[in-house]
């Protein structure tokens, strides 16, 4: 091994999920092989009504962490997302449901939507949904609990909506838990080494000093370390037409639904984050088409009128060309902001450590890590980027907002991914993607985009033997969305400790 | 535009014209004849009994067993009727430095622990001074092969002997006439014949008919050209730009030769390096497939000649035939309604194994993504997507393939000299750097190859990282050592209740006349 020495110390600088996820990561992670982690806590820039919702795939992380789910929930308000309903608020097509779990199961090897397709233009009626158990749970209110059968089936997965402050207290005390020493302050100054290249130290509110071999840069969108270094700025401004954001919120829905609800406006769309004591609201629009006015009343109509604490920002979508710069890496926000309607902030920031841990640097040279780290970092928000993309390019809806959604840029990645779906129904596979091929199918097909042709080997299976296995996962499903909890039943079972 | 369902009935068959009958003829059309439904499609093949194709043992990948047990082929019959014998990886002789062997198994070396791959943990007892024993030691292909032991795998995953899977060693010729018989008793029409003339709409450019010597027209809505390196419509008709990679791959010739059997059969293929190229060695159970491939540049076909009949372990069975290629690729694998599969759509040497790979992948890609009963012409949307897909492949094969030139230490050798100084493809350059400096192994969901691969072949073409991954040190240390130890055992004591490998073939697929016991070297 070289002589250079190991990296044993590592700043976490930022605030709530994101600082505290980055800093429980690394210290859980690194911890027992030597790795000390000091997190510099900024002021909170989340309102009391801001809702965190977050992807399946974040649980992997709270295992990792010994999060227990159960005391989570209880702790931020949390409900259970099965999926995201779109709604059409301008009336030109029905809703859909992007459901976090499988849509039928392969047939002949094939994907059960290339068989779905067939059969829809054999006279089928079943809309694709329909075979879905984690959407049909949803939409009767239910839970989907994982079990042997439904991984026979296929993917069954859910989110979570959580109280985003409580969640990031949460957090932070798994942070502490594993051994993180913890600084809050009310500002940062940088301190680059002599050739600016590299980050010496932070120092906080002025004086408390904190020098370090590695930074970790999670101040949300500022990027105040990662920018310190002069890492460049892509905006995907042509891409995204929202650049505003109101964030309110409404009382708790009764019963709570396990899934979050978007409905798309004339100039915007909103949507509704249901949790346990208070349903988060957010709308999102572009500026020169709707004022701040127009955009509270907009999400008020959506919320049934009674809105309370709404507040509105500037909204930017983006990412830094280089996450990975000089001694620095910048997670979540700080790397990337995404646009709001798929909930993958919490995704961003996940990406950023999965990555960041298996390429954790053993000394203070580590040039190729950092080259890989951007290469797959850029990748994979980019995929992510393209199927927010897509929603906005093939967006079906009637108003000046989606003119100006569907005028937008289309990355040729995306480009190429809807010309293979019209022409074939297949899913161009990529590297790095975050969003599964049943994600981008439920997505494509709900804007719309109908599929010219199907790969000739599903025209092999008699039309009989489709018959058979659609009654089959029909059946499957009905039988095991009634065994299910509902979902406010679940949710009184975690409360008194009951559920697993 | 793709017709809109329902009207196709109305409409005759797709016809499919395949154009050369061999490896790649072959196996696109048995892919089509199964996958394809028969009322929709019409596949014809046009080959030549004039033309000839290379008799020597051809080399596989696992993939293959997909492959046939999607065609529902009987294993045992399969191996029999191509004299084929099992292989769980390729053998590299004097590849990094003379005298020195490795061996790139079809299988896993090691186990992860703790969520971090086992090389990490391996170079950790390294580092810290346990006992530890070579890398190679840690995969139970490897002593499998080692040993000349064969069994299948298995299915417990608890199990080590589930650790790897198998690919077969046969006879190519013997292959493509299999899947003929199959694919023509299961209705694929087989015209024997020369192409003299082609006609194209001159319209659109796309070819219509072909007209045989004998006269015959052939007409045609999609023609797949597998021709060979001729490349009769895909380079002939349209011209299919070429991109050549000479410069990472300088071999541009084989000579190949079968010969007699001279021992027990290997359950792997031996690849030697040689001064000018590398030879190849391929047991089959009725002769053994041998070849070198050369750089001219290098060496003279003579010198070359000799080089091969000196390698052989038995008698030659006729004199060595010579081969020249090009490395590359067609920039477009399928343009207008012609589609190139095998050599026709690019060449890459033997070396790992890959044509036929890439000639079911291809095959199957088209299946996929082919014209339907009824469409008026070729969607470029659909062959845009297979030319991504089929770039893809020959890209990431490529890389592999000249890591095993560029990381060597066969100083003073003109051919090595230049493989070890040349300018690699960054894609790869940027692989061997993460893995020099922390045993990192590129990671691909699609294409070829695996992680194992990646590290059998870095390591042993001599790249030992400078670190690992810092996730290893987390592990407890007082209990690597054992860990180590105990799974080195696990593979030695189940290795050693295998049967051996011809006795494996003699019971299982066996041909009259191969005798394992008759063959065993004296």
């Amino acid at each position: 091994m070289t002589g250079t020495p190991l990296l044993t110390r590592v700043v976490v600088a930022g605030r709530d999920a994101a600082l505290w996820l980055a800093a429980a990561v690394v210290a859980r992670g690194l911890g027992p092989a030597g790795v000390r982690v000091v997190a510099a806590e900024l002021p909170t820039r989340l309102r009391p009504s801001d809702v965190c919702a977050t992807l399946p795939a974040l649980e992997a992380v709270h295992a990792r962490l010994k999060v227990d789910e159960a005391a989570l929930i209880r702790a931020a308000g949390g409900a259970y997302s099965l999926g995201q309903n779109f709604v059409d608020g301008t009336g030109s097509i029905r809703s859909f449901f992007h459901a976090w779990g499988s849509y039928g199961t392969p047939i002949e090897g094939r994907p059960f939507f290339q068989h779905w397709l067939r059969a829809r233009h054999l006279g089928l009626d079943a809309p694709f949904q329909d075979f879905c158990p984690t959407a049909v749970a949803a939409s009767n209110g239910r839970m989907l609990l994982p079990d042997a059968d439904t991984a026979a089936f296929g993917r069954a997965d859910y989110g979570y909506h959580m109280n985003a402050q409580a969640y990031s207290h949460y957090m932070k005390s798994v942070a502490r838990a594993l051994g993180v020493e913890t600084h809050e302050a009310d500002s940062l100054d940088i301190e680059l080494d002599g050739a600016g290249e590299t980050i010496a130290a932070v120092a906080l509110d002025g004086g408390r000093r904190f020098g370090a071999q590695f930074f970790i840069d999670a101040t949300g969108e500022d990027g105040l370390l990662i920018a310190s270094l002069g890492a460049g700025w892509e905006s995907w401004r042509g891409q995204f037409p929202a650049d505003r954001a109101l964030v309110a919120e409404a009382p708790a829905l009764a019963p709570v639904p396990a899934f979050a609800e978007i409905r798309a406006s004339e100039q915007g769309w909103t949507v509704l984050h249901p949790c346990r004591r208070a349903t988060g609201v957010a709308h999102f629009y572009s500026s020169d088409l709707q004022s701040d006015e127009e955009a509270l009343k907009a999400a008020d109509a959506v919320s049934g009128a009674n809105l309370s604490y709404a507040s509105v920002a500037a909204k930017k979508q983006g990412r830094r060309l280089a996450p990975w710069r000089g001694n620095c890496v910048a997670v979540g926000a700080a790397a990337c902001a995404f646009d709001p309607v798929h909930d993958v902030d919490l995704h961003a920031v996940q990406l950023g450590l999965v990555h960041l841990m298996s390429l954790f640097p053993r000394t203070e040279s580590f040039a190729a890590e950092r080259i890989e780290y951007n290469r797959r970092l850029n990748s994979s928000f980019d995929r992510v980027r393209d199927f927010q993309r897509a929603f906005y390019a093939l967006a079906p809806f009637k108003g000046a907002f989606w003119n100006k959604a569907r005028s937008g840029d289309t990355p040729p990645s995306l480009a190429h991914k809807i010309a293979t779906f019209s022409a074939r129904a297949e899913i161009a596979p990529l590297e790095d993607e975050s969003f599964d091929a049943d994600s981008w199918r439920a997505l494509f097909l709900g804007l719309g985009a109908t599929p010219e042709s199907w790969p000739p080997a599903v025209d092999r299976v008699p039309p009989e033997r489709l018959n058979e296995e659609f009654r089959r996962v029909l059946g499957f499903i009905k039988t095991k969305i009634l065994e299910q909890p509902a979902h406010d039943a679940y949710l009184r079972a975690v409360d008194a400790g009951a559920a697993s | 535009m793709e017709q809109r369902p329902g009207t196709a009935a109305a409409r005759p068959p797709l016809r499919v014209v395949i154009v050369g009958g061999g490896t790649a003829g072959w196996m696109t059309a048995a892919a089509m004849n199964r996958l394809l439904p028969a009322r929709d499609y019409a596949v014809t093949l046009i080959e030549s009994d004039e033309i000839g194709t290379v008799g020597v043992g051809e080399a596989t990948l696992p993939h293959i067993k997909l492959f046939n047990d999607m065609l529902g082929v009987d294993e045992a019959r399969f191996m029999r009727d191509t004299r084929s014998t099992f292989k769980l990886g390729i053998e590299f002789r004097d590849w990094d430095l003379p005298g020195e062997s490795y061996i790139h198994p079809f299988g896993a070396f090691g186990e992860p622990w703790g969520g971090v791959e086992f090389q990490h943990h391996w170079l950790r007892a390294r580092a810290e001074g346990l006992p530890s024993f070579p890398l190679q030691d840690y995969s139970f292909a490897v002593a499998a092969a080692r040993r000349n032991a064969f069994a299948f795998p298995d299915r417990d995953p608890k199990s080590i002997r589930s650790t790897f899977s198998y690919a077969y060693h046969f006879d190519a010729g013997l292959y493509a006439e299999f899947l003929r018989a199959m694919s023509v008793e299961r209705g694929v029409r087989r015209i024997e014949g020369m192409v003299r003339d082609i006609a194209r709409n001159p319209e659109t450019g796309d070819i219509t008919d072909l007209t045989l010597k004998s006269g015959e027209r052939v007409a045609g809505d999609l023609f797949v050209d597998c021709t060979g390196f001729r490349a009769l419509l895909l380079g002939g008709v349209f011209g299919a730009e070429w991109e050549d990679w000479t410069h990472w791959l300088p071999c541009d010739r084989a000579l190949a030769v079968p010969c007699e059997i001279s021992g027990p059969p290997t359950p792997h293929t031996r690849s030697t390096a040689r001064p000018a190229g590398w030879t190849w060695r391929i047991p089959l159970q009725h002769r053994v497939g041998n070849g070198y491939v050369f750089s001219s540049r290098f060496i003279g076909d003579e010198e070359a000649r000799e080089t091969l009949l000196a390698a052989l372990d038995g008698r030659a069975l006729g004199e060595p035939r010579l081969l020249r290629f090009s490395p590359g690729r067609r920039k477009r694998a399928w343009a207008g309604n012609c589609v190139g599969i095998g050599l026709a759509s690019g060449f890459l040497e033997p070396l790992e194994s890959t044509s036929i790979f890439l000639i079911q992948a291809a095959a199957l890609d088209l299946v996929n993504l082919m014209p339907k009963r009824g469409a008026e012409r070729i969607d470029p949307r659909l062959s845009d997507e297979f030319n991504r897909l089929c770039e893809m492949q020959y890209d990431r094969v490529r890389d592999f393939l000249v890591l095993h030139y560029a990381a060597n230490r066969r100083l003073g050798e003109p051919l090595w000299d230049y493989v070890r100084s040349m300018p690699l493809p960054e894609s790869l350059a940027h692989k061997i750097e993460l893995f020099r400096t922390r045993a990192m192994l590129p990671n691909y969901q699609y294409g070829l190859f695996a992680r194992d691969s990646w590290l059998s072949v870095l390591a042993g073409q001599g790249i030992m990282p400078e670190g690992y991954d810092r996730l290893a040190d987390a592990f407890d240390l007082s209990r690597l050592g054992e860990q180590l130890d105990s799974f080195r055992s696990r593979i030695a004591s189940t290795v050693e209740a295998m049967p051996e490998h011809g006795a494996f073939i003699a019971g299982y697929c066996g041909t009259q006349g191969f005798s394992p016991v008759r063959e065993k070297a004296s």
